[in-house]
Protein backbone atom coordinates (compact mmCIF):
# COMPACT_ATOMS: atom_id res chain seq x y z
CA UNK A 1 0.00 0.00 0.00
CA UNK A 2 1.37 3.58 -0.90
CA UNK A 3 1.67 6.24 1.44
CA UNK A 4 -0.55 9.40 1.68
CA UNK A 5 2.43 11.02 -0.40
CA UNK A 6 3.23 8.03 -2.91
CA UNK A 7 1.99 8.70 -6.24
CA UNK A 8 0.35 11.51 -5.14
CA UNK A 9 2.16 14.13 -8.28
CA UNK A 10 3.70 13.23 -11.92
CA UNK A 11 5.92 14.14 -14.19
CA UNK A 12 3.94 15.59 -17.09
CA UNK A 13 6.59 17.10 -18.84
CA UNK A 14 10.28 16.44 -19.83
CA UNK A 15 12.94 18.28 -21.74
CA UNK A 16 16.83 17.69 -22.14
CA UNK A 17 19.54 19.78 -24.02
CA UNK A 18 22.59 17.94 -24.65
CA UNK A 19 25.86 18.69 -25.84
CA UNK A 20 29.30 16.23 -26.64
CA UNK A 21 32.79 17.23 -26.73
CA UNK A 22 32.73 17.42 -30.56
CA UNK A 23 29.81 20.29 -31.56
CA UNK A 24 30.89 23.02 -32.87
CA UNK A 25 28.47 24.77 -30.88
CA UNK A 26 29.80 25.33 -26.99
CA UNK A 27 26.19 25.51 -24.92
CA UNK A 28 26.84 27.36 -21.92
CA UNK A 29 25.09 25.67 -18.70
CA UNK A 30 22.60 28.85 -18.78
CA UNK A 31 22.03 28.28 -22.80
CA UNK A 32 21.70 24.22 -21.54
CA UNK A 33 19.21 25.24 -18.80
CA UNK A 34 16.94 27.74 -20.97
CA UNK A 35 16.70 25.43 -23.40
CA UNK A 36 15.56 22.81 -21.65
CA UNK A 37 13.12 24.30 -19.52
CA UNK A 38 11.32 25.80 -22.18
CA UNK A 39 10.95 22.16 -23.99
CA UNK A 40 9.55 20.83 -21.00
CA UNK A 41 7.10 23.40 -21.11
CA UNK A 42 6.28 22.96 -24.04
CA UNK A 43 6.22 19.06 -23.72
CA UNK A 44 3.92 19.78 -21.02
CA UNK A 45 1.48 21.77 -23.14
CA UNK A 46 1.27 24.50 -20.47
CA UNK A 47 2.21 28.21 -19.91
CA UNK A 48 4.89 30.15 -18.56
CA UNK A 49 2.88 32.10 -15.94
CA UNK A 50 1.54 28.44 -14.78
CA UNK A 51 5.20 27.97 -12.91
CA UNK A 52 4.22 27.72 -9.55
CA UNK A 53 7.10 26.22 -8.27
CA UNK A 54 10.91 26.60 -9.65
CA UNK A 55 13.45 24.11 -8.09
CA UNK A 56 17.25 24.02 -9.41
CA UNK A 57 20.22 21.68 -8.49
CA UNK A 58 23.24 23.59 -7.17
CA UNK A 59 24.45 26.42 -8.70
CA UNK A 60 26.67 24.94 -12.03
CA UNK A 61 30.53 25.34 -11.52
CA UNK A 62 30.82 26.23 -15.16
CA UNK A 63 28.29 29.39 -14.59
CA UNK A 64 28.51 30.63 -11.06
CA UNK A 65 26.52 33.83 -10.06
CA UNK A 66 25.67 34.83 -6.74
CA UNK A 67 21.79 33.19 -6.74
CA UNK A 68 21.97 30.53 -10.38
CA UNK A 69 18.02 29.99 -9.38
CA UNK A 70 17.27 33.84 -10.15
CA UNK A 71 19.41 33.92 -12.88
CA UNK A 72 17.96 31.08 -14.93
CA UNK A 73 14.55 32.38 -13.53
CA UNK A 74 15.53 35.95 -15.34
CA UNK A 75 15.45 34.25 -18.86
CA UNK A 76 12.73 32.39 -18.98
CA UNK A 77 10.56 34.68 -17.85
CA UNK A 78 8.38 32.70 -14.98
CA UNK A 79 7.05 34.41 -11.79
CA UNK A 80 7.14 31.43 -9.17
CA UNK A 81 5.90 31.58 -6.15
CA UNK A 82 8.15 28.82 -4.31
CA UNK A 83 11.77 29.04 -5.59
CA UNK A 84 15.10 27.77 -4.75
CA UNK A 85 18.48 26.20 -5.22
CA UNK A 86 18.21 22.83 -3.75
CA UNK A 87 21.99 21.52 -2.56
CA UNK A 88 22.57 18.73 -1.30
CA UNK A 89 25.48 17.70 -3.65
CA UNK A 90 24.35 15.71 -6.55
CA UNK A 91 21.35 14.28 -4.00
CA UNK A 92 19.49 17.92 -5.02
CA UNK A 93 18.97 16.87 -8.41
CA UNK A 94 16.15 14.72 -7.61
CA UNK A 95 15.72 16.59 -5.17
CA UNK A 96 14.18 19.48 -6.90
CA UNK A 97 11.64 16.90 -7.51
CA UNK A 98 10.88 16.27 -4.30
CA UNK A 99 10.22 19.44 -3.46
CA UNK A 100 8.30 20.12 -6.99
CA UNK A 101 6.11 16.89 -5.50
CA UNK A 102 5.50 18.91 -2.06
CA UNK A 103 4.62 22.35 -3.76
CA UNK A 104 2.36 21.12 -5.71
CA UNK A 105 0.84 19.21 -3.22
CA UNK A 106 0.80 21.96 -1.05
CA UNK A 107 -2.35 22.96 -3.40
CA UNK A 108 -0.52 26.66 -3.55
CA UNK A 109 0.41 26.14 -6.81
CA UNK A 110 0.07 23.39 -9.72
CA UNK A 111 3.05 23.20 -11.58
CA UNK A 112 6.73 23.14 -10.43
CA UNK A 113 9.47 23.51 -13.13
CA UNK A 114 13.04 21.09 -11.57
CA UNK A 115 16.19 21.93 -13.71
CA UNK A 116 19.48 20.66 -13.35
CA UNK A 117 22.57 22.05 -15.73
CA UNK A 118 26.04 21.84 -16.50
CA UNK A 119 28.89 22.21 -19.58
CA UNK A 120 32.42 21.36 -18.66
CA UNK A 121 35.20 23.81 -19.76
CA UNK A 122 38.65 24.80 -18.61
CA UNK A 123 37.76 24.86 -14.80
CA UNK A 124 36.69 21.26 -15.54
CA UNK A 125 39.58 19.00 -15.10
CA UNK A 126 39.90 15.40 -15.49
CA UNK A 127 37.77 14.14 -12.07
CA UNK A 128 41.03 11.85 -11.57
CA UNK A 129 43.40 14.82 -10.96
CA UNK A 130 41.45 17.50 -9.76
CA UNK A 131 42.14 19.19 -6.98
CA UNK A 132 39.97 18.12 -4.32
CA UNK A 133 39.28 22.01 -2.57
CA UNK A 134 35.87 21.59 -3.17
CA UNK A 135 35.23 18.45 -1.82
CA UNK A 136 37.42 18.28 1.04
CA UNK A 137 37.69 20.29 4.38
CA UNK A 138 39.97 23.42 3.67
CA UNK A 139 42.09 23.59 6.74
CA UNK A 140 41.51 20.12 8.11
CA UNK A 141 41.66 18.00 5.08
CA UNK A 142 42.98 20.38 1.82
CA UNK A 143 46.60 20.99 3.24
CA UNK A 144 46.96 17.31 3.40
CA UNK A 145 46.72 17.14 -0.87
CA UNK A 146 43.80 15.11 -0.91
CA UNK A 147 42.09 14.07 -4.70
CA UNK A 148 38.41 13.50 -4.70
CA UNK A 149 39.10 9.97 -5.57
CA UNK A 150 41.39 9.81 -2.32
CA UNK A 151 38.84 10.70 0.03
CA UNK A 152 36.12 8.27 -1.90
CA UNK A 153 39.23 5.75 -1.10
CA UNK A 154 39.07 6.44 2.58
CA UNK A 155 35.60 4.57 2.14
CA UNK A 156 36.94 1.90 -0.40
CA UNK A 157 39.61 1.04 1.85
CA UNK A 158 36.54 0.64 4.95
CA UNK A 159 34.25 -1.02 2.64
CA UNK A 160 37.16 -3.77 1.62
CA UNK A 161 38.39 -4.16 4.47
CA UNK A 162 34.97 -4.69 6.74
CA UNK A 163 33.63 -6.97 4.16
CA UNK A 164 36.18 -8.63 2.23
CA UNK A 165 35.13 -6.79 -1.08
CA UNK A 166 38.49 -7.72 -3.58
CA UNK A 167 39.50 -5.58 -6.19
CA UNK A 168 38.09 -8.00 -8.91
CA UNK A 169 34.51 -6.80 -7.72
CA UNK A 170 35.19 -3.77 -7.95
CA UNK A 171 36.40 -3.55 -11.52
CA UNK A 172 33.22 -5.93 -12.63
CA UNK A 173 31.30 -2.86 -11.90
CA UNK A 174 33.16 -0.64 -14.31
CA UNK A 175 33.35 -3.59 -17.21
CA UNK A 176 29.37 -3.61 -17.17
CA UNK A 177 28.93 0.38 -17.55
CA UNK A 178 30.86 0.31 -19.97
CA UNK A 179 29.16 -2.14 -21.82
CA UNK A 180 25.85 -0.24 -21.39
CA UNK A 181 27.97 3.06 -22.66
CA UNK A 182 28.95 1.58 -25.82
CA UNK A 183 24.90 1.32 -26.68
CA UNK A 184 24.13 4.95 -25.68
CA UNK A 185 24.90 7.94 -28.45
CA UNK A 186 26.05 10.27 -26.34
CA UNK A 187 28.34 8.08 -23.68
CA UNK A 188 31.92 9.78 -23.02
CA UNK A 189 33.51 6.18 -23.62
CA UNK A 190 31.11 4.52 -26.47
CA UNK A 191 34.04 5.25 -28.96
CA UNK A 192 35.99 3.24 -26.51
CA UNK A 193 35.37 -0.33 -26.93
CA UNK A 194 34.78 -3.10 -24.31
CA UNK A 195 37.31 -3.48 -21.43
CA UNK A 196 37.68 -6.54 -18.72
CA UNK A 197 38.26 -7.18 -15.45
CA UNK A 198 41.98 -7.43 -16.38
CA UNK A 199 41.50 -4.00 -18.06
CA UNK A 200 40.54 -2.26 -14.89
CA UNK A 201 42.98 -3.72 -12.49
CA UNK A 202 45.84 -3.14 -15.22
CA UNK A 203 45.24 0.49 -14.98
CA UNK A 204 47.33 2.87 -13.41
CA UNK A 205 46.83 3.58 -9.75
CA UNK A 206 45.25 6.92 -8.70
CA UNK A 207 44.27 6.38 -4.93
CA UNK A 208 44.74 3.58 -3.84
CA UNK A 209 42.69 0.85 -4.20
CA UNK A 210 41.00 2.66 -6.95
CA UNK A 211 42.79 2.50 -10.53
CA UNK A 212 41.76 4.95 -13.38
CA UNK A 213 38.76 2.95 -14.63
CA UNK A 214 37.68 2.56 -11.44
CA UNK A 215 36.74 6.20 -11.69
CA UNK A 216 33.89 8.11 -12.78
CA UNK A 217 35.22 10.24 -16.40
CA UNK A 218 33.77 13.33 -16.19
CA UNK A 219 30.72 13.69 -19.01
CA UNK A 220 32.65 15.94 -22.01
CA UNK A 221 30.20 18.54 -22.96
CA UNK A 222 27.08 19.88 -21.52
CA UNK A 223 23.46 18.66 -20.30
CA UNK A 224 21.09 20.02 -18.86
CA UNK A 225 17.69 18.05 -17.93
CA UNK A 226 14.25 20.05 -16.65
CA UNK A 227 11.34 18.45 -15.61
CA UNK A 228 7.65 19.65 -15.32
CA UNK A 229 5.86 18.29 -11.68
CA UNK A 230 2.06 18.08 -11.21
CA UNK A 231 -0.38 16.69 -8.67
CA UNK A 232 -2.34 13.74 -9.26
CA UNK A 233 -5.89 15.71 -9.81
CA UNK A 234 -3.96 17.75 -12.83
CA UNK A 235 -1.66 15.00 -13.94
CA UNK A 236 -4.92 13.10 -15.06
CA UNK A 237 -5.42 15.74 -17.49
CA UNK A 238 -2.14 15.42 -19.63
CA UNK A 239 -0.97 12.37 -21.92
CA UNK A 240 1.27 9.76 -20.52
CA UNK A 241 2.24 11.09 -16.27
CA UNK A 242 5.19 9.52 -15.32
CA UNK A 243 3.62 9.28 -11.70
CA UNK A 244 6.45 9.70 -8.77
CA UNK A 245 5.30 6.76 -6.53
CA UNK A 246 7.90 7.24 -4.13
CA UNK A 247 11.11 9.12 -2.91
CA UNK A 248 13.46 9.89 0.21
CA UNK A 249 16.54 11.64 0.84
CA UNK A 250 18.87 12.07 3.54
CA UNK A 251 21.97 13.93 4.11
CA UNK A 252 24.83 12.84 7.16
CA UNK A 253 27.99 15.06 6.84
CA UNK A 254 30.06 17.41 4.65
CA UNK A 255 33.37 16.30 4.89
CA UNK A 256 34.88 12.58 4.78
CA UNK A 257 36.94 13.04 7.70
CA UNK A 258 34.11 14.17 9.75
CA UNK A 259 31.65 12.07 9.33
CA UNK A 260 33.61 9.86 11.69
CA UNK A 261 32.59 12.37 14.42
CA UNK A 262 29.28 11.71 13.54
CA UNK A 263 27.39 9.29 16.01
CA UNK A 264 24.63 7.95 17.76
CA UNK A 265 22.05 8.31 14.78
CA UNK A 266 19.77 6.05 12.91
CA UNK A 267 21.38 5.45 10.34
CA UNK A 268 24.86 5.14 11.43
CA UNK A 269 24.44 3.30 14.04
CA UNK A 270 26.21 3.99 17.44
CA UNK A 271 29.73 3.82 16.48
CA UNK A 272 31.20 6.33 14.17
CA UNK A 273 31.83 4.78 10.56
CA UNK A 274 32.27 5.40 7.00
CA UNK A 275 30.09 2.47 5.46
CA UNK A 276 26.78 2.77 6.00
CA UNK A 277 25.72 5.83 3.99
CA UNK A 278 21.77 7.67 3.55
CA UNK A 279 21.43 5.83 0.56
CA UNK A 280 19.46 3.04 2.80
CA UNK A 281 16.96 5.79 4.92
CA UNK A 282 16.44 7.72 1.53
CA UNK A 283 15.61 4.26 0.11
CA UNK A 284 13.34 3.02 3.06
CA UNK A 285 11.27 5.86 3.01
CA UNK A 286 10.99 5.85 -0.83
CA UNK A 287 9.82 1.47 -0.84
CA UNK A 288 7.48 2.55 2.24
CA UNK A 289 6.18 5.46 0.16
CA UNK A 290 5.27 3.62 -2.99
CA UNK A 291 4.32 0.48 -1.21
CA UNK A 292 6.89 -1.57 -3.77
CA UNK A 293 9.80 -3.52 -2.67
CA UNK A 294 13.15 -4.21 -4.40
CA UNK A 295 11.60 -7.07 -6.69
CA UNK A 296 9.63 -4.93 -7.95
CA UNK A 297 11.89 -2.98 -9.76
CA UNK A 298 12.40 -3.57 -13.19
CA UNK A 299 15.03 -0.66 -14.18
CA UNK A 300 18.00 0.71 -11.36
CA UNK A 301 19.83 3.53 -12.04
CA UNK A 302 22.40 4.74 -9.42
CA UNK A 303 24.84 7.77 -8.67
CA UNK A 304 28.21 6.53 -8.38
CA UNK A 305 31.72 8.18 -9.36
CA UNK A 306 34.22 4.99 -8.15
CA UNK A 307 33.53 1.48 -8.72
CA UNK A 308 32.94 0.67 -5.03
CA UNK A 309 30.25 3.14 -4.88
CA UNK A 310 28.14 0.53 -6.78
CA UNK A 311 28.52 -2.17 -4.66
CA UNK A 312 27.65 -0.19 -1.90
CA UNK A 313 24.21 1.36 -3.33
CA UNK A 314 23.08 -2.04 -4.72
CA UNK A 315 23.21 -3.40 -0.97
CA UNK A 316 21.73 -0.40 0.77
CA UNK A 317 18.97 0.04 -2.25
CA UNK A 318 18.12 -3.66 -1.17
CA UNK A 319 19.00 -5.79 -4.34
CA UNK A 320 21.18 -7.74 -1.76
CA UNK A 321 22.03 -7.85 1.21
CA UNK A 322 24.69 -5.42 3.36
CA UNK A 323 28.38 -6.82 2.10
CA UNK A 324 27.22 -8.97 -0.43
CA UNK A 325 27.04 -6.70 -3.34
CA UNK A 326 30.54 -7.83 -4.50
CA UNK A 327 29.42 -11.43 -4.55
CA UNK A 328 26.12 -10.39 -6.04
CA UNK A 329 27.78 -8.40 -9.10
CA UNK A 330 30.47 -11.73 -9.84
CA UNK A 331 27.20 -13.56 -10.12
CA UNK A 332 26.11 -12.06 -13.04
CA UNK A 333 23.40 -10.14 -11.84
CA UNK A 334 24.17 -6.73 -13.33
CA UNK A 335 25.54 -8.15 -16.61
CA UNK A 336 24.58 -6.57 -19.79
CA UNK A 337 23.78 -9.59 -20.84
CA UNK A 338 21.24 -11.51 -18.86
CA UNK A 339 20.96 -9.16 -15.65
CA UNK A 340 18.89 -6.32 -14.22
CA UNK A 341 19.03 -3.26 -16.04
CA UNK A 342 21.52 -1.11 -14.19
CA UNK A 343 22.96 2.22 -15.43
CA UNK A 344 21.81 1.87 -18.84
CA UNK A 345 23.18 4.97 -19.85
CA UNK A 346 26.58 3.50 -18.94
CA UNK A 347 27.26 5.40 -15.84
CA UNK A 348 29.15 7.54 -14.26
CA UNK A 349 32.26 5.48 -14.82
CA UNK A 350 31.34 5.33 -18.36
CA UNK A 351 28.58 7.78 -19.97
CA UNK A 352 30.15 10.79 -17.28
CA UNK A 353 29.05 12.66 -14.69
CA UNK A 354 27.50 15.87 -14.67
CA UNK A 355 24.88 18.18 -13.51
CA UNK A 356 24.06 15.94 -11.03
CA UNK A 357 22.83 12.99 -12.86
CA UNK A 358 19.44 14.10 -13.26
CA UNK A 359 19.61 12.80 -16.77
CA UNK A 360 19.52 9.48 -15.24
CA UNK A 361 16.06 10.19 -14.50
CA UNK A 362 15.28 11.49 -17.77
CA UNK A 363 16.73 7.93 -18.93
CA UNK A 364 14.48 6.22 -16.92
CA UNK A 365 11.12 8.00 -18.10
CA UNK A 366 12.41 7.44 -21.69
CA UNK A 367 12.98 3.57 -20.43
CA UNK A 368 9.39 3.45 -19.11
CA UNK A 369 8.01 4.95 -22.09
CA UNK A 370 9.65 3.02 -24.94
CA UNK A 371 11.93 5.64 -25.86
CA UNK A 372 15.37 4.07 -25.23
CA UNK A 373 16.30 3.81 -28.71
CA UNK A 374 18.98 1.13 -29.27
CA UNK A 375 19.53 0.01 -25.41
CA UNK A 376 15.43 -0.61 -24.50
CA UNK A 377 15.02 -2.39 -21.72
CA UNK A 378 12.38 -4.70 -22.06
CA UNK A 379 9.08 -4.42 -20.00
CA UNK A 380 10.14 -1.53 -18.08
CA UNK A 381 7.18 -0.55 -15.76
CA UNK A 382 8.82 0.50 -12.57
CA UNK A 383 12.34 2.10 -11.95
CA UNK A 384 14.39 3.43 -9.60
CA UNK A 385 17.02 6.55 -9.51
CA UNK A 386 19.49 6.84 -7.07
CA UNK A 387 21.20 10.31 -6.28
CA UNK A 388 24.34 10.69 -4.47
CA UNK A 389 26.89 13.82 -3.86
CA UNK A 390 29.55 14.64 -1.56
CA UNK A 391 32.06 11.86 -0.68
CA UNK A 392 29.04 9.96 0.09
CA UNK A 393 27.18 12.65 2.04
CA UNK A 394 23.70 13.14 0.61
CA UNK A 395 21.69 10.76 -1.15
CA UNK A 396 18.42 10.64 -2.51
CA UNK A 397 16.20 7.58 -4.31
CA UNK A 398 13.28 8.28 -6.34
CA UNK A 399 10.57 5.27 -8.11
CA UNK A 400 8.74 6.36 -10.70
CA UNK A 401 6.11 4.58 -12.60
CA UNK A 402 4.29 4.11 -16.01
CA UNK A 403 0.96 3.00 -13.90
CA UNK A 404 -0.94 4.99 -10.86
CA UNK A 405 -1.20 2.12 -8.12
CA UNK A 406 -4.94 2.30 -6.99
CA UNK B 1 62.68 20.14 12.13
CA UNK B 2 62.35 22.91 9.59
CA UNK B 3 60.20 26.51 10.66
CA UNK B 4 56.67 26.55 9.38
CA UNK B 5 56.69 27.74 5.98
CA UNK B 6 53.82 30.26 7.01
CA UNK B 7 53.81 31.51 10.59
CA UNK B 8 50.45 32.38 12.21
CA UNK B 9 50.98 36.23 11.89
CA UNK B 10 50.58 35.54 8.35
CA UNK B 11 47.43 33.53 8.48
CA UNK B 12 46.04 36.03 11.09
CA UNK B 13 46.26 38.52 7.93
CA UNK B 14 44.57 36.10 5.54
CA UNK B 15 47.08 34.74 3.45
CA UNK B 16 45.28 32.64 0.72
CA UNK B 17 45.65 28.84 1.19
CA UNK B 18 47.77 27.68 -1.70
CA UNK B 19 50.04 24.63 -3.08
CA UNK B 20 51.16 25.82 -5.80
CA UNK B 21 49.26 27.41 -8.60
CA UNK B 22 46.32 25.26 -6.78
CA UNK B 23 43.88 27.27 -4.02
CA UNK B 24 43.16 24.89 -1.09
CA UNK B 25 40.16 27.09 -0.37
CA UNK B 26 38.56 30.31 0.62
CA UNK B 27 38.57 29.80 3.97
CA UNK B 28 41.41 30.55 6.55
CA UNK B 29 42.09 29.76 9.81
CA UNK B 30 39.70 31.82 11.99
CA UNK B 31 38.80 32.48 15.56
CA UNK B 32 37.18 28.80 16.24
CA UNK B 33 39.84 27.30 15.03
CA UNK B 34 43.32 29.69 16.01
CA UNK B 35 43.99 27.63 18.92
CA UNK B 36 44.64 24.92 17.16
CA UNK B 37 46.77 26.43 14.45
CA UNK B 38 48.38 27.96 17.77
CA UNK B 39 49.03 24.66 18.97
CA UNK B 40 50.91 23.38 16.07
CA UNK B 41 53.17 26.32 16.57
CA UNK B 42 54.00 25.02 19.32
CA UNK B 43 54.34 21.37 18.40
CA UNK B 44 51.11 20.02 20.28
CA UNK B 45 47.88 19.05 18.87
CA UNK B 46 45.02 20.44 20.21
CA UNK B 47 41.45 18.91 20.24
CA UNK B 48 38.00 20.18 21.59
CA UNK B 49 36.75 19.07 25.04
CA UNK B 50 33.42 19.10 26.62
CA UNK B 51 34.15 19.23 30.51
CA UNK B 52 30.49 18.63 31.12
CA UNK B 53 30.41 15.33 29.36
CA UNK B 54 34.06 14.48 29.26
CA UNK B 55 33.98 13.99 25.84
CA UNK B 56 36.82 14.90 23.32
CA UNK B 57 35.91 16.10 19.72
CA UNK B 58 36.84 17.45 16.81
CA UNK B 59 38.89 20.56 16.61
CA UNK B 60 36.95 22.19 14.61
CA UNK B 61 33.51 21.54 16.78
CA UNK B 62 31.83 24.56 17.89
CA UNK B 63 28.97 22.99 20.23
CA UNK B 64 29.11 19.74 22.52
CA UNK B 65 27.17 16.85 20.28
CA UNK B 66 25.71 15.17 23.63
CA UNK B 67 24.57 18.27 25.69
CA UNK B 68 24.78 21.56 23.24
CA UNK B 69 27.54 23.18 25.29
CA UNK B 70 28.99 26.12 23.96
CA UNK B 71 31.83 26.47 26.41
CA UNK B 72 34.05 24.04 24.67
CA UNK B 73 37.68 23.77 25.90
CA UNK B 74 40.96 22.90 24.15
CA UNK B 75 42.90 20.27 25.48
CA UNK B 76 46.12 18.86 24.41
CA UNK B 77 45.82 14.67 22.39
CA UNK B 78 48.26 12.50 23.60
CA UNK B 79 49.62 12.03 20.39
CA UNK B 80 48.95 8.17 20.43
CA UNK B 81 46.28 6.41 17.47
CA UNK B 82 45.58 3.92 15.26
CA UNK B 83 44.97 3.56 11.46
CA UNK B 84 41.52 3.86 10.77
CA UNK B 85 41.57 4.67 6.32
CA UNK B 86 43.56 6.09 3.91
CA UNK B 87 44.47 5.91 0.65
CA UNK B 88 47.97 6.23 -1.47
CA UNK B 89 47.83 9.22 -3.63
CA UNK B 90 49.67 8.60 -6.54
CA UNK B 91 47.43 10.92 -8.77
CA UNK B 92 48.44 14.30 -6.73
CA UNK B 93 46.31 17.37 -6.78
CA UNK B 94 48.65 19.69 -7.87
CA UNK B 95 52.63 20.13 -9.39
CA UNK B 96 53.53 21.08 -6.09
CA UNK B 97 51.97 18.15 -4.26
CA UNK B 98 52.84 16.04 -7.25
CA UNK B 99 56.90 16.24 -6.06
CA UNK B 100 55.98 14.20 -2.76
CA UNK B 101 53.59 11.75 -4.92
CA UNK B 102 52.98 8.92 -4.11
CA UNK B 103 51.76 9.69 -0.70
CA UNK B 104 49.35 8.75 2.11
CA UNK B 105 46.60 10.39 3.38
CA UNK B 106 43.63 8.51 5.69
CA UNK B 107 42.11 8.75 8.79
CA UNK B 108 43.63 8.60 12.63
CA UNK B 109 41.22 6.97 15.09
CA UNK B 110 42.82 9.37 18.52
CA UNK B 111 43.15 7.38 21.28
CA UNK B 112 41.07 10.14 22.97
CA UNK B 113 38.05 8.49 19.98
CA UNK B 114 38.58 11.29 18.17
CA UNK B 115 39.09 10.97 13.92
CA UNK B 116 40.84 13.29 12.11
CA UNK B 117 42.60 13.65 8.32
CA UNK B 118 46.29 13.56 8.08
CA UNK B 119 48.97 12.22 6.43
CA UNK B 120 50.78 8.93 7.24
CA UNK B 121 53.87 8.23 6.46
CA UNK B 122 55.58 4.46 7.32
CA UNK B 123 58.22 4.66 9.73
CA UNK B 124 59.08 1.90 9.42
CA UNK B 125 55.54 0.84 8.37
CA UNK B 126 53.86 -0.56 6.41
CA UNK B 127 50.39 1.45 6.70
CA UNK B 128 47.19 -0.52 6.84
CA UNK B 129 44.36 -0.39 9.01
CA UNK B 130 44.83 -0.88 13.31
CA UNK B 131 48.77 -0.16 13.08
CA UNK B 132 49.85 2.16 15.45
CA UNK B 133 50.09 5.76 14.84
CA UNK B 134 52.67 8.68 16.55
CA UNK B 135 52.01 11.99 16.04
CA UNK B 136 54.84 14.30 14.74
CA UNK B 137 54.70 17.51 12.66
CA UNK B 138 56.29 18.32 9.17
CA UNK B 139 56.25 20.90 6.81
CA UNK B 140 53.73 19.33 3.87
CA UNK B 141 53.69 20.40 -0.13
CA UNK B 142 51.21 23.01 0.81
CA UNK B 143 53.69 24.51 2.87
CA UNK B 144 51.47 24.54 6.05
CA UNK B 145 53.32 22.43 9.24
CA UNK B 146 51.03 20.03 9.78
CA UNK B 147 49.95 17.06 12.23
CA UNK B 148 51.21 14.08 10.50
CA UNK B 149 51.41 10.48 12.18
CA UNK B 150 54.22 7.55 11.80
CA UNK B 151 53.05 4.44 11.17
CA UNK B 152 54.86 0.72 12.38
ZN1 LIG C 1 28.71 18.05 26.57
Amino acid sequence: MASRLGYSAAIVGIGRCMTKREDAEKLTALQLGSISSANAIKNAGIKRGQIGAFFTGRCPTSYRTLQYNQTLLNELKIAPVFNTEVTAHGAGALGTLELGVLAVNSGLVDYALCVTNEASGVWLKDKVGQNAAGESNPQFEAPFGPTTPSLYAQVACRYMHEYGATSEMLAKVAVENRNWALTHPYAAMRNRGKITIDDVLNSRMIASPLHLLDCAVNYPGGISTAFIVTRAELAKNHENPTWIAGFGQQTTHEWISERMGAYDLDVIGHEPNLTNTGCATAAKQAYEMSGLKPKDIDIVQTSAPFSFVHLMMLEELGFCKKGEGGAFVMDGNIDFDGGMAFNTMGGYLSFGQMAQGLYNLHETVDQIWGRAEGRQVPDADIGLVHGHGGILASHSVMIVSRERAQ
Amino acid sequence: MSEPAIKLEDWAQGIPMRAGPVSLGLYQPSPETMEYWRGIDRRELMLRHCDHCNRFFHPKRIVCSDCGASDLTWKPASGTGKVYSFSEIHRAPSEAFAAGAPYINGIVRLTEGVHLFTRFIPDPGPVKIDAPARLDFRVLESKWMLPVFLVG
